[in-house]
This record gives C-alpha cells, structure tokens and sequence, in this order.
C-alpha cells in the first residue's frame, strides 16, 4: 500500500514543481467596450499638407506636424510580431525588415502622417530628409535639397553627426547595387553631390512613380556613407538612421528593443520612451498574449485574419479594432499566351463563372470591395469607377453569369466544358484562402470548367507559379503596394515578373510605358484610367472580391492610426499609451 | 569496452558523411529556391542572378558540395544565406535552449513515464492500473503541438493570462528561467511519457512473474524493495532504449513546441532556416544535431552494460 501512495506523492510533488514560479498577472477589468469594430480614437486632423504632384516643385519645409489630442509622453510599447528575417534594409526585402527599417530610418520623402492622412492609402509625398525636390523641365533630373541640421544617432562611427549629401549618394547606390527591389531605382542613370546638402539625380527618362518609390518605406532608406560601404548592415551597432527610435539592443529570436532618439528632428516626436517588438512566430501565440494584456498589438501593425477579428470583437468587445479596406489583391492568373487563356471567351467565361457577390457574402459577411482590379479599390486616386462605363464590358471584370459564361465556353470550341489544373500556395496565406480555392473549384466547375487544384509549398509556389512558371491557371493573392505603376505595369508590360498571365498586348503596351512617363498628374491619370477602361473586358486576370482589414491594439494605446504601407515605425513614432 | 567504444566513434566517420551528402542533395533537389524566396515577386532575371553570383549558388553543385565540406574541416560551419551571420555562433547560442528543453522534458516524461508505469503493473487490472492506460493512451493520440497551442490560448481566453514569457537565459536568472521553461516542459513532456508508460507497464509485468521476483516476496521482503531494487532495475533496459530514441524526437519536436512558446532554441531556428531554404544553416544543424544523436546512441548503449552485468561488449 505505501508504495502507490509514493507514487501519488511523487507525481503531486513533480505537478506542483512543473507550475509557474510566480502567480499569473492578475488581469484588470477591462474598461467600457467602445463599439465594435469602431476606430481607434484618433486625434481630429490638422489641415493636410498637400505635397505637389509629380512633376512640380515641392513646398516649403513642412512644420513639425502635431496631433489636436494631448498626447502622453513616456512607456513602453510591445509588438509581438515574426522575426525579421534580417535587419539589412537594403538588402532583404521582407516587410518585416522594412517595417524594422520604419523605426530607424528616414527616406528622402514620406508618406503622410497619421494627422496629415486623409484616408490609409494616402499616398501624398511629403518632404523627409529632403525638405525640396524639383524635376527639370524635361523631366530628367530631380534636384533634391536636403533638410539642414538633421543628425545620425549618437553611434560610432558617425557620433551623431549630420546627414549629407555623400551619405544619401552612397545609399542610393547600395539600394541600386544589393537590393531586391532595385528595379526601383533603373530610372536613375547618375547621382550627382551638388554641394553637402544638394543631390542631383539625373535619369534615363522621365519616370512619374520615382517620388513615390522615394518615399515608400520599403524602398530607399538612407543610412551613413561609412555603413553604407559595410557588405552587412545587420547587427545593432551598424543599425545607424536618423530616425525617430534607435535600435537599442537585439537578441535574436527574443526580442528587438527600440529607444526613443531624443534628437529626432522633429520635435516633441516620439512620444514612446521605448518600444519592444517582442519576437512571436505562432500567430495563435500573439492572438494569446494580446488577449492577456502582454502585448500592446501584434503583427507588424496590429494586422489579425478577419476570423479571427470578428470573433474577438464578439468575445472581447473592450479590444479596440480597426478595420477598412487597405490596398491587397486576390486574382486568378492564366497563361494567356496558349490555348485555352488566349481566346478571350474562355477568359471572360471564367470571370463570369465567379460569383464575387456570393463570395463577399460567405468569406466577409458582405463588407468589402467586389471591383478590386486592375486597380485595388483602395487605390482611390487611380480608381476607374467602373459603375459609370459600359454595362456590357464591366461584366465581364465584375459581373456573375454562368449561362453567359457556359454559352461562351461552348462559342470557343468547349462545349463539353474543359479541365484545368490550378496551382496554389498551401497553408501559407490562410484559411480564407483555402476557402477562395475551393470556392474558384465550385464556381468553374458550374460553368463546365473541372479544376484539379495544383497544391504547392510556399517556397515552390513563389520560385515557379508566382512568377508566371506554370502550365495552366493558378490562385493567390499579391504582395501589395500603393504606387499604380505596380498594379498595371507590373502586370501588364512584357517580361514584368508580376506579369503572371503573361500579357503580350501591343494595344496595352505603349500606353503602360506612357502612364509611367507622364510626370503630369493629369495627364497620369487619364491614360491610368484609359489603361482601366480597355482592360474593363479582356479578363487576362480574374479579380476577386477582397474583404475588410482589422488591425487591434489594446485599450490603452492611443493614436495608432493606419497607414498602408509597411511603416510600424512611422505610425508609432505619433502613437502614446495612457 | 575500450575497444568498441573506438570502433563505434570510427564508424561514426562515414555515418556523418552520409548525413552531409543526403542533406545536402535533399536540399538542393527541395522544390523552391532561396533566391527567389528572398526577391518574392521582383525577380528580374538580372537581380536573380546577381543575388544568386553574391551568394555562391551560381556554382555548380559538386563545387558547392566540396566547398562545404572543407569549410567544416576548418571548422567553420557555413554563415546564414539571410542573416550572414556564422552559424555556429548562433547554433552556440541557442542549443542551450534546445538542451535544458529537451532535458526536462525527458525528466517529466521519465518521471511520469515510470511511475504511472510501475503504479499500472504493480496494481494491474486496478482501477489505477486502468487510469494510467487511458492516460498513456491519451498522450500517444494527442499531437503536442496541438496540447501546446490549448495551454497558450485557453487560459488567454478564460483567464486573460497565457503562460508565455520573453525568454530569460538560466545563467542570468535560474528562477525565471525555470519558470519560463516549466509548462512548455511539462506539456511536451507530457506527450513523451505515454510511450514510455506502456514500456514501462510491460516490462514491469514480465519482470514481476519472475522466479526472483517470486523468491523475493516469498522471503518476506517489504513491496517497496522488490520493486525498487529488484524488479525496477530490470525492467528499465526497453525504458532505456525508448528514452534514446526519444531524444531525436524531442529536437524534432522542439521546433514547433519553441515557436508556440517561443524559445530561442535551435528548433525554432532550423524551422526558419528550412522554411526561408538558408542551405548552409540547415545543413550546419543537421550535421551538429547528426552527430549527437549518434553520440547519444553510444551513451544509451554503454549504458546497458551498467543496467545489465549480462552484457559484455566486444
């Protein structure tokens, strides 16, 4: 008998030794919920600085900008996000480390801020580092004047000193020379020093998207001459920007830790005495610890999978949630350089095979966009409002008709119907997405189009199929940005790696090179809206209806407005917690 | 013993070799490749190749293959495609990690293990004896990935609290160490302790009708020590064997326990490097983690000698 009871005893000990050392956090009670699904609090917005268009010189300095609401100064913010796969800003492409860059450094040029934007794909341009740009008449130099007095943090081997011009010229170049996104910067043939804090940059050609492309946060960070020349920018002693934080230590696969830099050039800026982005590569793991108040948001900027978002504005209403439609795409793609894509019948009889409305209903409880193509809906600038054209030709980018579709089918030779193999990207991009796959199945397989679905790991799917290396059709979604260029260009001109339909239209064509030499906003938008307006019914793409997009945060943080691009950094740099 | 314990280290020689060649064509031969990982949709054919000449993958695979090898034999173990940082530097930092996890996790699993084990045999057929099956059942049939991500999330859900926390090495604070290594221990633990309790239960049974077993009792020896000192130590060489084929299992499984806890281990680095396709991280793992195992392999095996005086190495 005594020898079960040790056992017991034993096992009892070893539970008790196996239970946290110290209690658990006592949770607050939550305060009042606001709304679901309601905004964050933000501060009214102060009259927008409007930066010029394209094309035209820029305006004075823009003053220190500051929100209407008091803000709290001091505390810390906690992320908890994936690990940046790098901390080379130029080098990785990652939107982990460009939203790590967001923190550290500055562009030539900005996007608005959070009380400057109008909406979160604004994408005005507004002077950074550099305080004046102005093109040539011929549009072929960009002279770019940069703001005085605005120094490197207090690091060896710069020790805080100002940024010049050398330093800008020598980041330019590393971009052009080491990153993936140096496409970006072929429009520029040569940077010219003018004097310590002038910049010429002389370019191949006229090239509208280059202002935008200076101010992405993804792209052309500038860091110093000496770090510049440095093969890798990557450890915690070479992380040298002039932004409004200073990466302050680095423990890999635990956390990045982010002090204010008290000689951010703008003043009173950052109002965080520290952030802490917390390194959590289970998404249900951050779901958790937002839920338990360790965390003050998470993703890169407070991003969660609208299930999951739905479900806790009904369970936790006291978690504050935004949500709105950002710039993404989902698409179905097809070699329309061989038969069956490249009669347009069968393209259009697969767009009319897609039930958007019946998809927004089921994946997104009815909110969303269904026109999100070529154009995403977010794009409003660009925006070709697709109810105003032609009925017979918008039905075939956003309209539902199976009988049309199957009477089409049968008019280019498939009576019978075809079979199609559809590649895509497994578990990576989700479970909404595993539902959009087999609602592309179910809706072609209506019209007489059987689709065998073509399952592919991630790192197979983005070498071969997401390049436009495949047999037959394939389903995902797009790495978004906010310049136009992209959305057309990108997926339009010959030869473009995003062009996975692999489009060779001679019409198209020499009006995708025009939009991009128009430096004119004008003139830019009338061709954009031509190029939307000819592709209304030629279907090379099938546009999928997208949903909205929530980003939480806990109760206590204010301010931390969204903004569509890949700047954490930039939107917590105005973001304070009470 | 002297002389088998030399020959077992010489025929770990071509066993590694064998694991280099294997994981590095594996790799290679893996659909997906690191370069356009790393450049996603903007893989112009100039940047790829650009990208591809930088990082050494324009050569061909013999070259790569030979270059490897002879950077190991000076002791260099590769850098990171994505980080450039030397991979045994950050292998050093994290397989502490992976070692106080995986060793507390076979102290959980063994402690358990062993004693719902014993407990079952000695009271067979006693309701104990069928609690601690269906609890071995339960273990085998739930995945720990699966145990882990229930004990993050529900007392999130029920308690707002969640047992996770930024992880704190035990050279700088033992205490909080412990605390932070304590459930994901005991969760995977958990799910390590059911093969060991059906062993373990067999094995005692078999013991226990044993002629000297039976002697034991009959010379009126307490039930403690007949089963401590007589029937335990016998039954324990299976034990043994099952717990040395566990530690391959608990590095491999540490990879997802790490990331839902999120330690910084070696699992949740090699998950990374394999998923990103950094070739020489996930090679570089591989061979320490290789030659290891095998290692451990010997340890268990020495270990049977001191279990059973019966057996005799040549």
């Amino acid at each position: 008998m005594r020898f079960p009871l040790f056992c017991v005893a034993f096992l009892a000990v070893l539970a008790l030794s196996c239970r946290p050392v110290a209690a658990p956090t006592p949770t607050p009670t939550p305060p009042p919920a606001p709304p679901v699904a309601a905004p964050v609090a933000t501060p009214t917005p102060t009259p927008v600085l409007m930066a010029p268009p394209p094309g035209a010189p820029a305006p004075t300095p823009t003053p220190t900008p500051t929100p209407a609401v008091r803000p709290r100064y001091g505390g810390t913010f906690r992320i908890a996000a994936p690990e940046p796969p790098s901390l080379d800003i130029h080098a990785q492409i990652s939107f982990l480390t460009q939203a790590h860059g967001s923190f550290v450094y500055n562009g030539l040029l900005r996007f608005p801020y959070p009380h400057e934007q109008q909406f979160p794909a604004d994408y005005t341009v507004f002077p950074d580092l550099a305080e004046r740009w102005e093109f040539s008449p011929d549009g072929r130099t960009l002279t770019l004047s940069l703001r005085k007095g605005v120094r490197w943090h207090p690091r060896p081997p710069v020790h805080g000193r100002a940024v010049g011009a050398e330093d800008v010229k020598a980041s330019l170049e590393r971009f052009a020379a080491r990153s993936g996104f140096r496409v970006r910067a072929e429009p520029i043939e040569a940077i010219e020093v003018v004097d310590a804090s002038t910049l010429r940059l002389r370019l191949k050609g006229p090239h509208a998207p280059l202002l935008h492309n200076l101010a992405d946060p993804s792209f052309m960070y500038i860091i110093p001459k000496e770090m510049a020349a440095l093969r890798d920018v990557n450890a915690v002693e070479t992380t040298i920007g002039t932004g409004p934080f200073i990466l302050d230590s680095y423990t890999r696969g635990v956390q990045l830790v982010y002090k204010k830099n008290p000689a951010f050039y703008i003043e009173g800026s950052p109002y965080l005495d520290q952030v802490v982005w917390e390194v959590v590569p289970d998404s249900a793991t951050r779901l958790a610890l937002l839920r338990a108040g360790r965390v003050d948001t998470i993703g890169y900027r407070g991003f969660i999978p609208e299930e999951d978002a739905r479900h806790l504005a009904k369970v936790r209403p006291d978690i504050p949630q935004t949500k709105y439609v950002r710039v993404e795409m989902g698409h179905i793609y097809m070699r329309t350089d061989k038969p069956p894509f490249n009669d347009v019948r069968v393209r259009r009889a697969i767009s009319l095979a897609i039930n958007r409305q019946a998809w927004l209903n089921t994946l997104h409880e009815g909110e969303g966009c269904v026109d999100n193509g070529p154009v995403p809906c977010a794009l409003r600038a660009w925006k070709l409002d697709s109810t105003k054209e032609d009925p017979a030709r918008v039905k075939y980018l956003v309209g539902y008709d199976p009988a049309e579709a199957r009477r089409l089918l049968a008019e280019a030779g498939y009576p019978h119907g075809l079979t199609v193999t559809m590649n895509y990207a497994t578990v990576v991009y989700g479970a909404l997405w595993d539902a959009r796959y087999q609602l592309a199945q179910q809706d072609l397989e209506r019209v007489g189009i059987k689709v065998n679905l073509g399952p592919q790991e991630y790192g197979l799917y983005i070498s071969t199929t997401y390049l436009g290396r495949y047999e037959e059709m394939a389903i995902g979604p797009v790495t978004p940005f906010g310049e136009v260029d992209d959305w057309l260009y990108g997926f339009y001109y010959p030869g473009q790696p995003g062009n996975r339909s692999l489009v060779n239209d001679p019409h198209l064509t020499p009006l995708l090179v025009a939009q991009r030499q128009a430096l004119d906003p004008a003139e830019r938008r009338r061709i954009v809206l031509e190029i939307q307006r000819y592709l209304l019914d030629k279907a090379y793409y099938i546009y999928l209806p997208i949903g909205s997009t929530f980003s939480v945060h806990l109760p206590r943080v204010r301010n931390f407005v969204q903004h569509d691009a890949y700047s954490t950094g930039k939107m917590i740099q105005w973001t304070w917690v009470e | 013993m002297r002389q088998y314990i030399l020959r077992r280290c010489l025929y770990m020689v071509p066993t590694l070799f064998v694991v280099t060649v294997v994981v590095f064509l594996m790799l290679r031969f893996l659909p997906g490749d690191v370069v356009h990982q790393m450049l996603e949709g903007y893989a112009y054919a100039p940047t790829v190749e650009a990208l591809r000449r930088e990082l050494g993958l324009d050569k061909p695979l013999l070259v790569q293959y030979g270059t490897w090898l002879a950077d190991i034999f000076r002791g260099d173990l590769g850098h990171s495609l994505w980080t450039k940082q030397p991979l045994l530097q950050e292998f050093a930092r994290r397989f502490p990690v992976t070692l106080e996890l995986a060793i507390l996790t076979l102290l959980v699993s063994v402690v358990l293990g062993v004693g719902i084990g014993v407990l079952s045999a000695v009271r067979q057929d006693s309701w104990a004896d069928y609690s601690g099956r269906v609890f071995a059942i339960l273990m085998l049939a739930i995945p720990p990935f699966w145990l882990a991500v229930l004990v993050v999330v529900l007392p999130s859900i029920y308690l707002q609290w969640t047992p996770v926390w930024t992880y704190v090495p035990f050279t700088q604070d033992p205490l909080e160490n412990l605390k932070i290594m304590s459930i994901p221990a005991l969760v995977f633990g958990l799910t390590r302790a059911g093969p060991i309790m059906r062993i373990m239960r067999s094995a005692m049974l078999e013991v226990m009708r044993q002629d000297y077993i039976r002697t034991a009792w009959s010379k009126g020896l307490a039930e403690q020590v007949i089963i401590t000192r007589h029937a335990l130590k016998n039954a324990l060489i299976p034990v043994v064997s099952i717990i040395g084929i566990q530690m391959p299992f608990l590095i491999g499984g540490s990879v997802i326990i790490e990331s839902i806890f999120r330690l910084p281990g070696v699992g949740q680095f090699f998950f990374e490097a394999l998923i990103r396709r950094d070739y020489p991280t996930v090679q570089g793992i591989n061979l320490i983690l290789a030659t290891f195992v095998v290692l451990l392999n010997l340890v268990v095996d020495i270990s049977y000698a001191y279990l059973d005086p019966r057996i005799r190495y040549r």
